[in-house]
């Protein structure tokens, strides 16, 4: 047999990818340390997690901001938009980390929960790097099978398992969805490359409108599933009312940050040529969302459960900065996601810290009388409220105006207007907090959880959010330099 | 003219089998459709002129995935099909969404691209090309990254399962190592007057 020739060199500049390198064999490390490690002694192996986060950060920084952005043979790149991107995932999962620490102790293989942290993170730094559907799908499902075990962690309550099934099963119709998508896409394209299919879809004519059409509502139907955004958001109250608390706090910012950038990126580098026709589409998933998110969320009972409707109306007002489709609409997205991602860390970490017996504080009734209790919880926990409302001059508002200035520049004002409006009706659910917690007897006795990275993570995202809303003007710089290569 | 015989016979007997698949009551002949299935899929690879795609399909699919199918069914014991009770019930809706995804997809499939004069004819390749050759020169260099992905993905897999489903038993009775060497004699030894 004759010899084989490999047509292809070694890949050059590897040190991009160094950041995911990095993490991966970390990952490997920490699955190893859980073994060795005496079963007193687990926290070394959530605090080595949190090591590798931050060295993975710090990797991320250095590499960053070369002339070359691309390797793998262009299938994997590093421009400033996704290094935003990961240093966001990479802080939000720290901070979930954070939470994790008096949370996760008491249950069996602690070693195997971070490990799966760490590569989901993996798969979705390798989501927001790809240039290709192939690596954005692997990542893709890297990231969500380590999610659907993540969100079954307490494998002995049944409400747990409940979610993780349902999760599993709806997230394993949401790839089918995509991959038909993508199918359609390079059966019409002929390639895989987000760039190369954007410029064959923008200059195909008449006869393969159909068959991209079909395909491009099929990847993002697929998508939207993936950042929960109505009407294919079902999935979202249930596992996040089921999953252990860190893993919903982990899971309602990192993968949604992840999703919206690989949301953006095939809508910048993929469908430039129907931008009329997805504009149209996400109209009516931005508004639907906002509804859904911010009407539904008033009936519940249960605080983790309304944190997942405000997720699905939050990201309804994300997708109005994609409808702006410009680069002011795009940096409003990452302005919006920094902002998001520190106010769910902080009510997050206050729902966890307000554990009773075994029982985790999780309906709204708990939060009754808890100024007279703890003022301080309360006081941090309200500023949190009034931020995800709007209220301005909280980080929330910014975050808000942004997206509806972008679509407002784009001429959009009746869709401004109803975001507003549905804002309004948001306002009630969020408020309604505040009052239980100030102008309510206390009904249950509190047992706090105690730890100084929880109430590290509380007490940041509080000051953070207060410090953004007075002066926002550094966080939204960052944000526009980070879009800069992307249009 | 004989490849599009074998087309047609290899395509029509997948959409009979996947039929069956779904209406059969029986989840094991569900599981015998799905592996004859599987078979024609591979018949249509093998037109393509795609050996190694063929086989794999067939190793892989027919002889790992399927019994390990096998396996599940007989040990959850699921031989009885679920009631199809309220079926009518669904039907409406899902109806409508089928036949809207059909339409669709039939206007997609016509709408010029994919007719044969678009498409390149593929001229069946030569005795000299070889299909595991080139697969293997593009899996390990252009898509590199991504074998790497998958690998990780199985491990997580392999981690995530044993997660779920380990149980470290109450009653097991084992060695600990560091109690026995710092046990002193006062605690194994009891002194009794006589």
């Amino acid at each position: 047999m004759a010899e084989i020739e490999f047509p292809f060199p070694f890949p050059e500049h590897l040190d991009l990818i160094m950041p995911e390198m990095i993490l991966a064999s970390m990952g490997l490390v920490v699955l190893m340390m859980s073994v060795f490690i005496s079963k007193g002694r687990q926290q070394v192996v959530a605090w080595t997690s949190i090591a590798t986060c931050i060295a993975v950060a710090y990797s991320v920084m250095s590499v960053s901001g070369q002339d070359v952005t691309m390797t793998f043979y262009g299938y994997f790149e590093l421009d400033a938009f996704a290094t935003y991107a990961k240093l966001l995932m990479l802080l939000a999962t720290v901070l979930a980390m954070f939470l994790s620490l008096n949370y996760i102790k008491d249950v069996e293989n602690v070693g195997e929960y971070y490990t799966l942290m760490l590569f989901s993170l993996l798969g979705m730094m390798l989501m927001v790097s790809a240039t290709n559907f192939v690596i954005m799908y692997l990542g893709l499902e890297l990231m969500a099978l380590c999610i659907y075990v993540l969100v079954a962690y307490q494998r002995d309550v049944i409400r747990s398992t409940e979610a993780a099934l349902k999760y599993f099963i709806l997230g394993a119709l949401s790839s089918c969805m995509l991959l038909y998508g993508i199918s359609f896409l390079y059966g019409s394209t002929g390639s895989f490359m987000y760039v190369e299919m954007g410029e064959v879809i923008a200059a195909s004519g008449d006869d393969a409108r159909l068959a991209v059409l079909t395909g491009m509502l099929f990847v993002l139907a697929g998508l939207a599933f993936k950042v929960s955004v109505a009407p294919f958001h079902m999935w979202t109250p249930d596992a996040y009312e089921g999953a252990p608390t860190p893993v919903t706090a982990f899971m309602s910012v990192v993968p949604k940050v992840a999703g919206l950038i690989v949301f953006i990126r095939i809508l910048v580098d993929v469908l430039p040529g129907l931008q009329e026709e997805y504009t149209t589409l996400l109209i009516f998933l931005a508004v639907l969302s906002m509804a859904v998110g911010n009407i539904a969320a008033i009936a519940q009972r249960n605080i983790k459960r309304m944190l997942a409707y405000s997720t699905i109306g939050h990201i309804g007002f994300i997708l109005l900065g994609m409808i702006a489709g410009t680069s002011a609409g795009y940096s409003g997205i990452l302005i919006y996601m920094t902002i998001y991602l520190f106010m769910t860390m902080g009510v997050f970490g206050i729902i966890i810290m307000m554990r009773r017996d075994d029982i985790q504080g999780e309906l709204l009734d708990d939060f009754a009388g808890l100024a007279k209790v703890r003022p301080g919880y309360a006081l941090a926990m309200g500023l949190l409220m009034f931020s995800m409302a709007g209220i301005p001059f909280l980080g929330g508002f910014w975050a808000k105006y942004v997206v509806f200035i972008a679509v407002i520049e784009q001429g959009h004002i009746i869709l401004a207007t109803l975001g507003v409006l549905f804002s309004a009706i948001g306002a009630f659910y969020y408020i309604r907090i505040i009052k239980y917690m100030y102008f309510d007897e206390e009904r249950v006795a509190f047992n706090f959880g105690k730890g100084l990275p929880l109430q590290f993570t509380v007490v940041a995202s509080t000051l953070i959010i207060v410090a953004v809303g007075l002066y926002p003007e550094p966080v939204m710089e960052i944000c526009r330099t980070a879009v800069i290569g992307l249009l | 003219m004989i490849e599009i015989g074998f087309f047609y016979l290899f395509s029509g007997l997948a959409v009979f089998s996947a039929l069956g698949v779904i209406l059969s009551g029986n989840t094991m002949y569900s599981v015998m459709w799905l592996i004859l299935c599987f078979f024609n899929a591979s018949g249509l690879f093998f037109l393509l002129d795609a050996e190694f795609l063929g086989i794999v399909l067939i190793l892989i699919y027919v002889g790992a995935v399927m019994v390990l199918f096998m396996f599940v069914i007989m040990m959850l014991e699921v031989n009885k099909a679920a009631k199809r009770e309220g079926w009518l019930q669904y039907l409406p809706v899902g109806g409508m969404i089928t036949l809207i995804l059909f339409i669709e997809l039939v206007a997609a499939s016509t709408s010029g691209i994919f007719t044969s004069d678009k498409m390149m004819m593929m001229s069946h390749a030569g005795a000299e090309v070889n299909n595991t050759v080139e697969i293997g020169k593009i899996l390990y260099t252009e898509y590199l990254l991504g074998f790497e992905i998958a690998a990780i993905i199985l491990l997580v897999a392999l981690v995530g399962s044993i997660v779920l489903t380990i149980r470290e038993r109450k009653d097991a009775k084992y060695q600990n190592i560091s109690q026995q060497v710092k046990v002193r004699k006062e605690d194994r030894l009891r002194k009794v007057s006589m």
